[in-house]
């Protein structure tokens, strides 16, 4: 049934959760809240307007003065209440997927505490950092392990992110390229799972899910290999760390195995008409967006086409994605005010 | 009455508040309740209006209130509700509230660290504790080697791999701990892949629950004990233990340091417990001091805040140093409110007066109804339909009586209408009592808000149960039947059921029976038979009269608002196809009951036949015999087959022609509806461009006459008429270049345009509606289909009252003779009337549940289908928006957490 017309009975299990998320999507703030937004003299101006929102009254409980964190924080929270909710309320194949998209965040976290570990600072101010939507049990005893082998034994071997560990054991040490290989690796292990997982559902979720996660893994491939540039890191070790599941595998990847520098990896990215936009249009000058800038764009707008496909999966992933896009936006906006620097205050990413 | 009829006349009027004043005349005007504050400043974001400050501060004080609140419920103090209305205090008092909650807060604050604290001593006190007597037990269980053995045993064999090794020459290590009992088996599996199998955990649950320090919750805890071999290990199990936020203790090795820690640790336990009780005393006092004035501060601190938040509606003259608001109010109400400002004014002590000041405005004015706790409901029902178009007529006061009458039809039973009304009494009674709590039951609520409609409905019930004589299904025969059997016991052997002509049987010396349903019906077995033809054509009856009503009611919205044309083509043609129709039907109705009497049972006209062949124009007349004189159509006693009189035949002199002409008249007026509108409004528009264009030729001249004599601005806001220059430059270009600019300029104006008097060219709105004859004719002929065909389907309709009422009766007479006659039938002494107590029991619950509440809100459900469809539809328009004037009273009930 699953495989057959997953349409006809798809609300059955899963449709209250999208009319829900449906829901939470239309509280996701508009080009006219931020246009208000960056008005704003103080950060007090900015929980006032918040409040006329769908945020409602979620800072309505702090003392003044507010600070940056703890806008941040009761950003986080409100989007880990609803996902939690949501989580709750599911049922397979649903339950599985959100988990997916949970193991991101818990890739970040393991690799945020094993960075804090390295450089000699206690976990219990680490603990705080880590991102409540990626927290797991073992999470706090992580610094225990000084090798790789033994942060899987002893503590990841229960885990779901388990198996993707598994290229990693061999590294030796844990320094701070070896941390960055492990991500890399983790994160290539991540997507190629999530990615088969998708496939597997089939249907629409497939089809929008796919086209999301092959956009992430060639973003990755690609800020891989820029940062690459100047540090110790082998072209043969680099290129494993290409995840395979994006529109650039094999060929694109080959490519960009090869390249030695920024010119290089911009003439692979003119081979594929979506990715040549990106490049063309970014820059590190003054008006200019960043690359990254503008995959996070390009990355909205993924997201924001996947709302227009009912029936399917995507949406969950895509609101988890916006809603944290709003976050960073929201945070950058109140920064800018904390710190009266309104100069970059319009390079937030407007969503709606 | 008369306040019902139309809604409030409204005013729109602007108030100037000199700066000083304004808080103390808005704090006045909310108590009053009786203005509705205009936002004047729409495109302003929140936090850059005027007042903003002021809110924000009153945010913070809402939230420590909200603190306090949140302590108070975590004592279980209640919260005492004396029904206070403090009035806002002056803005200088803010400060002093604003004082005294952050002392309560930084005194609770303060409290609350220390106490936690303390309880966290406490609690790391009590866990050492359990840690001493659980290890002691675990070192005591296996006697004085017992557990020691167990892990050297294990651990050795582990290391040793199978090979023995001599159990003294292990030197364990242990360390001692309490952890949440949730995090035991993953603690359990991670210490043992973290250490691959060389640690010995031995738990135990701490039977009492422990208190966490922050919160106050019960959290259930273990204490568990971890043996391993050397410093290596050491080290990682405390690791392990950190991030499972196991708290580990010291635990002296030997069994006497044990006991001789343990009691020190007592006597430190109960120190420590005397301490706590006094910091708890203290908080209470603390907030003993605050549950008092709580209920009276969040009040105040809401007016406050509601007033600024009125004050940011308003627009600031910086000139004048005031603030200028502008507010619909009820015309009956402007006195008060003048001497609410001034009251305002005088409070707070300025000597600038604030001035009301009454603006005309082209904007449609909320609907506003003055109820009291009576006419409310009725009112309410009224608005769930659509809130009334400004002062167009109210379905409302007729409702009062029409909803509990139509209601009674259906639900006809004087018995259920008597606990019905009984019921709506008590809570009516009780009002006080009911309305004061505030349920949390819904179902409850409903009931209470529509006791007086309940009352009503149960009273009509029993008027329209003795008419039906209808009581459980049962009749009373109070003035005696008039039919009077007259057989004897043969007749009664022969058959079982037995006719009774009325020609026969019915007494006519006394007249039928003086008050509703003769009772004699009751035992007959065409009761149903003739009940439903009464029935029947008393639901035609009343629901043409309601009809006729509501078109009446649309004359009057006509000649209110003044427009003849809908007079004459849709209210008279609709009248006259209601009544050519339906009105002639009722009257066949009665002609038939006062004409047709038992004498002449054939002669009767089968009304419902008699009603379709008036359509088909077809007709039987009946045949003059040759030698037949006198009235061809009385009821006589002569053979009825000789004058070919049926039930089809016609019934009365010049049948024929009277319907033809009341059917060609009916159909004369589908086209009137349909056509004349359309045409003459386009005759008009038509008109009207013409004039205009000769005024657009002719105002080059009119414009320069008025320039040379500037005509005084009638208007009073004088800003604007200290510059006709600037107007008149502005109608002239307008008025050059076409309508579209003068439409612009009306606008930017801002009724300015509308003060001056020879205006004529300027009247921007009827530039903008455009003429579309292709809307007007469609929206016309929805209109009349509309009614036409309404016309017909609701005179259907409403024999709903009849089917409603006959269910009604059928259902009781089926639960009596169900339940309740079988309960009769017990023939045994004293067990059947046990019996007959128990079927009663059943009887009753059934009564009241099914035929009380389900049918009474059935019955409900169809009445307020009745109202909505068939009686609102002839005149309402029910597209108005409601008053909601700034009023302080809904703060009062309010809680600080929505």
């Amino acid at each position: 049934m699953m495989n057959y017309m997953p349409e006809m009975t798809f609300n059955v299990d899963h449709g209250y959760l999208e009319g829900l998320l449906r829901g939470f999507k239309s509280g996701i703030l508009r080009q006219n809240d931020y246009l208000n937004l960056v008005q704003c003299e103080t950060l007090e101006d900015l929980k006032l307007h918040l409040q006329s929102t769908d945020y409602g009254n979620f800072l309505a409980n702090e003392p003044s003065p507010l600070t940056v964190s703890v806008i941040d924080d009761k950003l986080k929270e409100k989007l880990v209440v609803e996902f939690q909710h949501l989580r709750n309320q599911c049922v397979e194949p649903l339950s599985t997927f959100l988990d997916y998209i949970t193991y991101s965040y818990m890739i970040d976290n393991i690799i945020l505490l094993i960075t804090g570990i390295l450089h000699q600072r206690p976990i219990n101010e680490l603990i705080p950092k880590c991102h409540p939507l990626g927290s797991f049990e073992q999470m706090e005893a992580i610094h225990i392990a000084s090798t790789p082998a033994e942060l899987y034994n002893a503590v990841l071997v229960d885990t779901p992110i388990a198996p993707y560990f598994l290229d990693c054991i061999s590294e030796q040490d844990l320094d701070e390229m070896n941390i960055e290989i492990i991500r890399n690796t983790l994160y290539k292990a991540y997507l190629e799972d999530f990615h088969s997982f998708c496939r597997e559902l089939g249907g629409a979720t497939a089809e929008a899910m796919c086209e999301a996660l092959a956009f992430e893994a060639d973003r990755r491939a690609f800020i891989i290999t820029i940062n690459s540039f100047g540090t110790e890191l082998t072209k043969e070790d680099r290129a494993k760390l290409y995840p395979r599941c994006g529109d650039l595998y094999p060929y694109g990847l080959q490519l960009l195995a090869k390249a030695d520098d920024y010119d290089q990896v911009r003439q692979v990215a003119d081979i594929y008409g979506h990715y040549k936009e990106l490049f063309e249009g970014s820059g590190t000058g003054p008006g200019e967006k960043t690359l990254e800038d503008k995959f996070f764009e390009q990355e909205v707008n993924f997201m924001k086409n996947s709302f227009m496909q009912q029936f399917q999966f995507g949406v969950f992933y895509a609101y988890v994605k916006l809603k944290e896009q709003e976050n960073r936006n929201i945070i950058w906006i109140a920064e800018c005010v904390a710190q009266r620097h309104r100069a970059k205050i319009d390079s937030y990413i407007p969503i709606f | 009455m008369g306040a019902l009829f139309r809604s409030e006349e409204m005013n729109l009027c602007q108030i100037f508040l000199q700066s000083e004043a304004a808080y103390a005349c808005v704090s006045e005007l909310g108590e009053l309740g009786m203005v509705q504050f205009k936002d004047l400043n729409p495109d302003v974001n929140a936090f850059q209006r005027k007042f903003v400050s002021e809110i924000m501060r009153c945010e913070e004080m809402e939230r420590k209130l909200r603190y306090i609140h949140r302590e108070l419920k975590k004592d279980g103090m209640k919260i005492p509700d004396r029904d206070e209305n403090p009035k806002a205090p002056a803005p200088k008092e803010m400060i002093d509230l604003e004082a005294t909650f952050e002392k309560i807060e930084s005194e609770l604050k303060e409290v609350n660290t220390n106490a936690e604290a303390l309880r966290r001593n406490y609690l790391e006190l009590t866990e050492l504790k359990e840690v001493l007597k659980k290890t002691q037990i675990f070192f005591a269980e296996h006697g004085r080697h017992g557990i020691v053995d167990d892990a050297q045993h294990a651990l050795a064999h582990d290391e040793g791999g199978g090979g023995f090794v001599p159990v003294t020459s292990v030197q364990l290590g242990f360390v001692a701990g309490v952890i949440p009992r949730e995090k035991v088996p993953a603690f359990e599996r991670l210490l043992w892949f973290a250490n691959r199998g060389n640690t010995f955990l031995k738990h135990d649950e701490i039977d009492q629950p422990l208190e966490d320090p922050v919160s106050g919750d019960a959290i259930s805890k273990c204490v568990f004990l971890i043996f391993f071999q050397g410093e290596q290990l050491k080290a990682r199990v405390r690791k392990i233990c950190e991030g499972f936020k196991a708290t580990l203790y010291p635990c002296p090795e030997s069994a006497s340091e044990r006991v001789e820690m343990l009691n020190g640790v007592s006597t430190r336990l109960e120190d420590l417990n005397t301490v706590l009780h006094q910091t708890e005393d203290h908080r209470k006092r603390v907030l003993m001091s605050a549950q008092k004035e709580i209920r009276p501060w969040i009040i105040k601190v809401k007016k406050i805040k509601a007033i600024y938040h009125t004050l940011n509606m308003c627009n600031f003259d910086v000139s004048h140093n005031s603030l200028i608001a502008e507010c619909w109010t009820p015309v009956s109400g402007l006195e008060e409110i003048q001497s609410a400002l001034k009251h305002g004014t005088e409070l707070s002590g300025s000597t600038v007066p604030s001035i009301l000041h009454r603006m005309q405005t082209k904007e449609v004015p909320p609907t506003y109804f003055k109820t009291n706790k009576f006419t409310t409901v009725f009112q309410e029902i009224i608005d769930a339909y659509g809130i009334a178009t400004y002062q167009e007529v109210n379905p409302a006061p007729y409702a009062i009586i029409s909803f509990p009458f139509l209601f009674a039809v259906m639900f006809g039973d004087f018995g259920h209408g008597f606990i019905m009304f009984l019921a709506g009494l008590w809570m009516v009674i009780t009002e006080k009592k009911l309305t004061s709590g505030k349920s949390d039951n819904e179902i409850m609520s409903m009931f209470v808000g529509g006791r007086y409609i309940i009352t009503m409905m149960g009273l009509f019930s029993v008027y329209t149960g003795l008419i039906y004589n209808d009581c459980f299904s049962k009749s009373v025969n109070i003035f005696g039947s008039g039919w009077h059997p007259s057989y004897d016991f043969r007749t009664l052997q022969k058959e079982t059921s037995w006719t009774m002509n009325p020609a026969d049987h019915f007494d006519n010396t006394t007249g039928p029976y003086p008050f509703g349903v003769d009772p004699i019906w009751q035992s007959s077995m065409n009761k149903i038979t003739f009940t439903n033809s009464l029935k029947m054509k008393m639901s035609v009856i009343f629901g043409v009269s309601q009809m006729l009503l509501g078109v009446l009611l649309s004359f009057v919205n006509h000649a209110y608002f003044r427009r003849p044309l809908n007079v004459f083509c849709e209210f008279i043609p609709q009248l006259v196809f209601l009544m050519c129709l339906f009105g002639y039907l009722v009257a066949l109705v009665f002609y038939k009951w006062l004409f047709f009497t038992a004498e002449c049972p054939q002669y009767a006209p089968q009304l419902l036949i008699q009603f379709i062949n008036m359509f088909l124009l077809t007709y039987t007349p009946r045949v003059m015999p040759a030698n037949f004189t006198g009235d061809l159509y009385a009821c006589t006693s002569i053979e009825p087959t000789s004058i070919n009189a049926t039930s089809q035949t016609v019934f009365f002199e010049h049948q024929q022609p009277i319907q033809i002409t009341l059917v060609i008249l009916a159909l004369l007026m589908v086209p009137t509806m349909l056509l004349v509108k359309p045409f003459v409004l386009r005759a008009r528009h038509n008109a009207r461009v013409k004039r205009r264009q000769g005024l657009y030729a002719t105002s080059q001249r009119t414009l320069i006459h008025n320039e040379e004599h500037p005509e005084p601005s009638d208007d009073s806001k004088g800003v604007k008429g200290d510059k006709p220059e600037a107007h008149l430059s502005d109608i002239e270009l307008g008025a050059v270049r076409g309508k579209d600019n003068i439409a612009i300029n009306g606008e930017e104006e801002d009724g300015g345009i509308v003060g001056h008097s020879e205006v004529g060219i300027s009247e921007p709105e009827e530039d903008e509606e455009e003429f579309d004859m292709g809307e007007v004719f469609i929206h016309q002929a929805i209109h009349t289909i509309e009614y036409c065909l309404g016309c017909i389907s609701h005179t259907a309709s409403y024999l709903r009252l009849w089917a409603l009422s006959l269910a009604h009766a059928q259902l009781s007479e089926v639960l009596w003779s169900m339940l309740f006659r079988f309960g009769l039938t017990f023939d045994m002494a004293y067990v059947g009337g046990i019996l007959l107590w128990a079927v009663f029991g059943a009887f009753a619950v059934v009564t009241v549940a099914v035929l009380l509440l389900m049918e009474g809100l059935s019955a409900f459900l169809h009445t307020l289908r009745l109202h909505w469809v068939e009686f609102n539809s002839k005149f309402y328009m029910g597209d108005g928006y409601k008053f909601a004037p700034y009023n302080f009273k809904h703060l009062l009930d309010a809680d600080l957490d929505e």
